[in-house]
């Protein structure tokens, strides 16, 4: 989507070129460029070099700009570049490049606010890359991404912009992929990347300045990036620290980052975007069905109010597509009844493919007839229109109020995605989507009584909705040993924290006295959960880190099977041809061998997904998961084995080491005949998920997700011998440590069997 | 739904909170914050943080959220069956022994009855209908754009006042919408700061408008449901063809579609006022037109008088129109005048509706229908 985004921005650009652009005295006659250039670097006199580190000005930069030579790379710049530099130039970040540059002399820390369209991801990056000048000191300059594919299309853009190739002076780093170079001087990549570079850099070494970009987001790793750039910047007076964010809460910034408590609030900078205003509308009374008033909300506006796009934000996939539906039924009926214009209606959602989100950037459609109603286009999505894409040509927000969040609950370790009302910041967010192009409407589907009582403040940032054992084991590789008084901006509530505590020190990452275990600094090196990555270290012990490795990869990325609604019989047909009957992540890998076996026989894979109901999407990014782990695992020296596969062990060898990370998922059925299983020390109720294959679950099972819906359910399940248990977490399933109950005596009984059957083989 | 509805039988464990794990000090994870100086029910974080008025109840145990599993709006409530009915009459009885006005207890009436036509109609006809919540510039709410903020609320009071007095000396003093109307813009002018709770009553108000009207003759109330425009449309549209007789309907009716025009050009109007004169013009034209077509049905004489007159108002009420729709609770402007329609029953009629459009366009059929030879 961003992509799209970058050639969207560049078309525009080409769009307002001109030729007649008045040359500059330093460009005075491009015919003899080359003779400056040719060969002789050494004698090429670069702009950068009159400028002083720290102490440069606007004008110094925007004649370095201007130059004809590139001042990074030392080649002419081409024609196109002069383009984007104008437009550039147009950018409202632009106008405040001096006072920009004044601030960030004189502080360590600053706070920069930028609405949406004001240019600031691409543009401050560069001119701090100006004032740097880091070819001198050899470090780098950093900007983080919440996102991945942010940080690929935002570097991209930026080496046009600079008139450089992308992967060499600038570049990106994500996690599955480094397109960096030794000449990289400015570097985009994911926060979660930065963060896990500083577990082998804790003083960010490599910076001499640090960008956290989209910061309003308050993903877990930037608040963990925030805290810890903190405590840096005490011990690296060196080091500048820009905090961007794009509304709101700049204040809370600005005094987490005041870094001793009697010091003044961090400055702050704030630059106007280009939003037009945006009208809001209540409806008098709450709304009985959120679907059906948005849906008619939709059909409403597409009536009556003049030519515009929609957005219409709802919370998951299954509703936008039946949104979409009703929608798209009703605008037919209405065009066949009047003179209605046409609409578009495209879907948004993250796990949709990329070829279908890139849909949502096409034009409205043309009116029917010339001259008759103009076309609209109607883009039904969830809350990744919020923030992270720009959509231009939104004139009409509809806001059901409504979005899917992440809740973790520590209690009962169920991390969960539910529907739960937006905040009034989200709502503002999302209603200023519609003051893009021109003034727009935004209509909520509640009442004005409802946005001031019913709705937060502010959204829950994500450290406050996770379950936190691998920050935990992070901030413990990173050396943080007082993990209570770490300096969050918002702390996680201390239940939280302390499962995470209890988490790790069950799979050994932490001893007793909370010290990092050599498994545990092992276990951080995965960029997995740390049950997962447990799993896998482990594995070679039970003679499958091969499969365990694809499980790990598979269980990794979205569900891969697909169940259309109008062909579930036939995908469950398919699926249970790769089934095994002892469990559903036997069956994932026996659908993840079958791939490879239709890849390596050379048929056409994309098709054979198709057939097989597999979603070659997420079976190929597991393929790329695999990939990366295996090379994780050659470098910490992890034995790659298999089991034979004609040895009647080798999927209970992969079950058993299932429960290698995954001991603390397990269920226990309640009595032999009934469905209800209880979780082991939670005791929470739960139902194996419809989707299993496996046809007769056994008393005792692992289980990967607990989902959360109407019933509680385990999703993902495996059988497993509760001796297993006994005999690889002995310390979890320590039956003294059990509350009175089913499971409490199911064990006890358990322990004498096995006591007995080991007396009468010693007997013997 | 009471005793008759659906059994939501769930069983639930006997901690489903897992207060025996919170409550355990021996749990590890317990034990190693209070090795690092925490003590139950305080904050996690750095000690005497300058941020530190920022934490939110979020910070001290897990978001708990509850579990939404229906489709209800934000702020609606489930009726679980336990609403008591006849508590209204209950309380107008009790109001009358309490010897409260008789006025107070008509208003009450009428505000009971307004909301009991209102949810009728939504769930008949179901638009939805929207209140302004005022504009947001950047981050912040604002009640008016800063482009000729505060010009168009004072105008708007002025020229309602204007209108409220205009209309009563011009149309039927037998008409109650009308002298409701007048009231209402008497309020308007009164207290502007109590926009909302006015908001309210005026919302109920214009409903009741229509309310009484229908009852006023069953004829007019089919006609005014059938094309369910709002009051603010309606009194600007039908005052002028209140006086012509029932042979008028038809044609108004096919009228309709155009009144959605003009209601999306009040919108527009609305927003940029620049372009406001221009389209004044342009409906006066319109208007015009209109006029001519009644031309050829009433005798000439009267009539260039009573359309000028009728013009003038007609501008007046225009111009008005962002004013009023700023300060009662219209619906938006935005689709009020054409019913969503869902219903099947209602499609042949909106195909009829169409048929009408279709031969209004054509002046060949206009001609026959008005039997002009040309």
């Amino acid at each position: 989507m961003a992509d799209q985004k970058g050639t969207k921005r560049s078309s525009v650009e080409s769009d307002a070129q001109d030729s007649k652009r008045i040359k500059t005295d330093d460009r005075s006659n491009p015919y003899l460029a080359h003779l400056n250039m040719d060969g002789a670097n050494d004698d090429f006199k670069s702009p950068l070099d009159e400028m002083e580190r720290h102490n440069t000005t606007a004008l110094q930069a925007a004649k370095a700009e201007d130059s004809d030579t590139n001042p990074w790379t030392g080649k002419p710049h081409s024609e196109n570049y002069f383009k984007i530099l104008k437009t550039r130039r147009d950018l409202p970040v632009s106008k405040q490049r001096a006072e920009f540059l004044e601030l960030y002399h004189k502080t360590q820390i600053l706070v920069f606010v930028g609405e949406t369209g004001s240019g600031k991801t691409t543009q401050i990056p560069q001119y701090v890359l100006y004032d740097e000048l880091p070819h001198q000191t050899g470090k780098l300059i950093a900007c983080t991404q919440p996102r991945r594919v942010a940080a690929m299309s935002v570097a991209q853009r930026v080496a046009n912009e600079l008139d450089v190739e992308l992967g060499q002076e600038v570049g990106y780093s994500i996690r599955f992929e480094n397109r960096t170079g030794p000449k990289t001087l400015l570097k985009y990549m994911t926060d979660g990347q930065l963060l896990r570079e500083a577990m082998h850099d804790p003083n960010m070494n490599r910076y001499s300045c640090i960008i956290l970009d989209e910061a309003h987001e308050r993903t877990l790793a930037t608040d963990i990036l925030m805290a810890l750039l903190k405590e840096i910047a005490h011990r690296r007076s060196d080091l500048k620290i820009i905090v961007m964010s794009a509304t709101l809460d700049a204040q809370k910034f600005q005094s987490y980052f005041s870094l001793r408590k009697e010091d003044p609030p961090a400055p702050l900078l704030a630059v106007p975007g280009r939003t037009h205003p945006v009208e809001i509308f209540y409806t008098p009374e709450p709304e009985r069905d959120y679907v059906e008033a948005a849906v008619r909300t939709v059909l409403q506006i597409h009536a009556v109010e003049p030519e515009g796009d929609i957005l219409l934000f709802l919370t998951g996939e299954e509703e936008i597509e039946d949104a979409c539906r009703r929608i798209s039924l009703e605008v037919d009926d209405m065009v066949r009844e009047s003179d209605a214009g046409p609409l578009a209606i495209y879907p948004l959602y993250g796990t949709l493919p990329p070829h279908q989100q890139q849909k949502i950037f096409d034009k409205a459609p043309e009116p029917f007839r010339k001259g008759g109603r103009p076309g609209r286009k109607c883009i039904v999505a969830t809350n990744i229109a919020e923030t992270s894409l720009t959509i231009d040509g939104i004139v009409y927000v509809v806001d059901p109020g409504f979005s899917k969040q992440k809740i973790y609950n520590p209690r009962s370790r169920v991390e969960s995605l539910l529907v739960s009302p937006i905040s009034k910041a989200s709502a503002q967010q999302r209603a200023g989507r519609a003051g893009r192009t021109r003034p727009g409407k935004c209509f909520r589907l509640y009442t004005e009584k409802a946005f001031k009582k019913e709705l937060i403040e502010q959204t829950y940032p994500e450290i406050l909705r996770s379950n936190l054992s691998n920050t935990i084991l992070e901030l413990k590789k990173l050396g943080v040993e007082d993990l209570v008084h770490f300096d969050f901006m918002d702390p996680p509530a201390p239940e939280t924290m302390m499962r995470a505590l209890e988490e790790l020190n069950y799979l050994a990452c932490l001893d007793d006295d909370g010290g990092l275990t050599k498994l545990g600094s092992l276990a951080s090196e995965f960029p997995l959960d740390p049950a997962l990555a447990v799993m896998l270290i482990s594995s070679p012990e039970f003679y499958c880190s091969n499969e365990i490795l694809s499980i790990t990869s598979l269980l990794s990325v979205p569900q891969i099977w697909i169940r259309p609604n109008n062909n579930r019989k036939r995908a469950d047909e398919m699926k249970a041809q790769f089934a095994h009957p002892d469990g559903d992540h036997l069956t994932l890998l026996n659908a993840y061998h079958a791939y490879k076996g239709a890849e390596q026989n050379g048929e056409d894979v994309k098709k054979w997904c198709h057939e097989h109901f597999l979603s070659f999407r997420h079976l190929s990014s597991a393929d790329n998961v695999r990939a990366q782990l295996k090379r994780i695992m050659e470098t910490h020296e992890i034995e790659l084995v298999s089991t034979p596969f004609n040895n009647k062990d080798y999927y209970t060898n992969i079950r058993r080491a299932l429960l290698a990370g995954f001991f603390m998922q397990v269920a226990m059925k309640e009595s032999s005949n009934s469905k209800i299983y209880k979780t082991v020390k939670d005791d929470q109720m739960v139902m194996i998920h419809p989707s299993t294959v496996v046809s007769s679950p056994y008393d005792w099972v692992v289980y990967n997700e607990f989902v959360l819906t109407t019933k509680q359910y385990i999703r993902t399940v495996t059988n497993v011998r509760p001796e297993w248990l006994l005999e690889i977490a002995p310390v979890y399933y320590d039956v003294d440590t059990f509350e009175k109950g089913e499971i409490k005596s199911a064990l006890t009984r358990l322990t004498e069997k096995v006591k007995r059957r080991q007396a009468m083989k010693g007997g013997y | 739904m009471g005793l008759a509805g659906a059994k939501n039988k769930r069983r639930l464990g006997n901690d489903p909170n897992n207060n025996r794990w919170m409550r355990n000090t021996e749990s590890f994870g317990q034990k190693m914050l209070r090795s690092q100086g925490w003590e139950p029910g305080q904050y996690l974080g750095a000690k005497d943080a300058a941020h530190a008025d920022n934490y939110g109840a979020a910070s001290v145990s897990h978001i708990q959220v509850t579990l939404k599993d229906d489709n209800l709006g934000l702020g609606a409530k489930r009726n679980n069956g336990d609403e008591c009915t006849g508590l209204f009459d209950f309380q107008h009885l009790l109001g009358r022994l309490n010897g409260k006005s008789e006025e107070a207890l008509e208003t009450e009436l009428k505000k009971r009855e307004d909301l009991k036509l209102n949810s009728y109609l939504e769930r008949r006809l179901g638009t939805i209908r929207f209140v302004r919540g005022g504009w947001l510039v950047g981050d912040v709410l604002k009640e008016e754009p800063q482009e000729g903020a505060d010009k168009g609320e004072a105008n708007g009071a002025q020229e309602s006042s204007e209108e409220s007095t205009e209309e009563s000396a011009e149309t039927e003093p037998s008409e109650p919408p009308s002298k409701k109307r007048k009231a209402e813009q008497g309020t308007d002018k009164d207290d502007e700061k109590a926009r909302k709770k006015e908001k309210k009553s005026k919302k109920r108000k214009t409903e009741s408008d229509a309310e009484t009207d229908s009852a006023d003759s069953k004829e007019r109330k089919k006609d005014k449901k059938s094309k369910k425009r709002k009051v603010d449309s309606t009194d600007s549209d039908t005052e002028p063809t209140k006086s012509k007789k029932s042979s008028k309907r038809e044609k108004q009716k096919s009228e309709s579609p155009e009144d959605v025009d003009t209601a999306a050009e009040d919108v527009k109007e609305k927003k940029d006022k620049k372009d406001k004169k221009e389209r004044k013009k342009e409906k006066k034209e319109k208007k015009e037109k209109k006029d001519k077509k009644k031309k050829d049905k009433t005798d000439s004489g009267a009539e260039t008088g009573e359309s000028s007159s009728k013009e003038k108002k007609r501008r007046k009420e225009n111009s008005a129109t962002p004013a009023v729709e700023s300060g009662v609770s219209t619906p938006t402007g935005s689709g009020y005048s054409t019913p969503v329609t869902t219903n099947t029953r209602y499609l042949a009629r909106s195909r009829f509706i169409a048929q009408k459009k279709m031969a209004f366009a054509d002046s060949a059929a206009l001609n026959q229908i008005f039997m002009i030879k040309s």
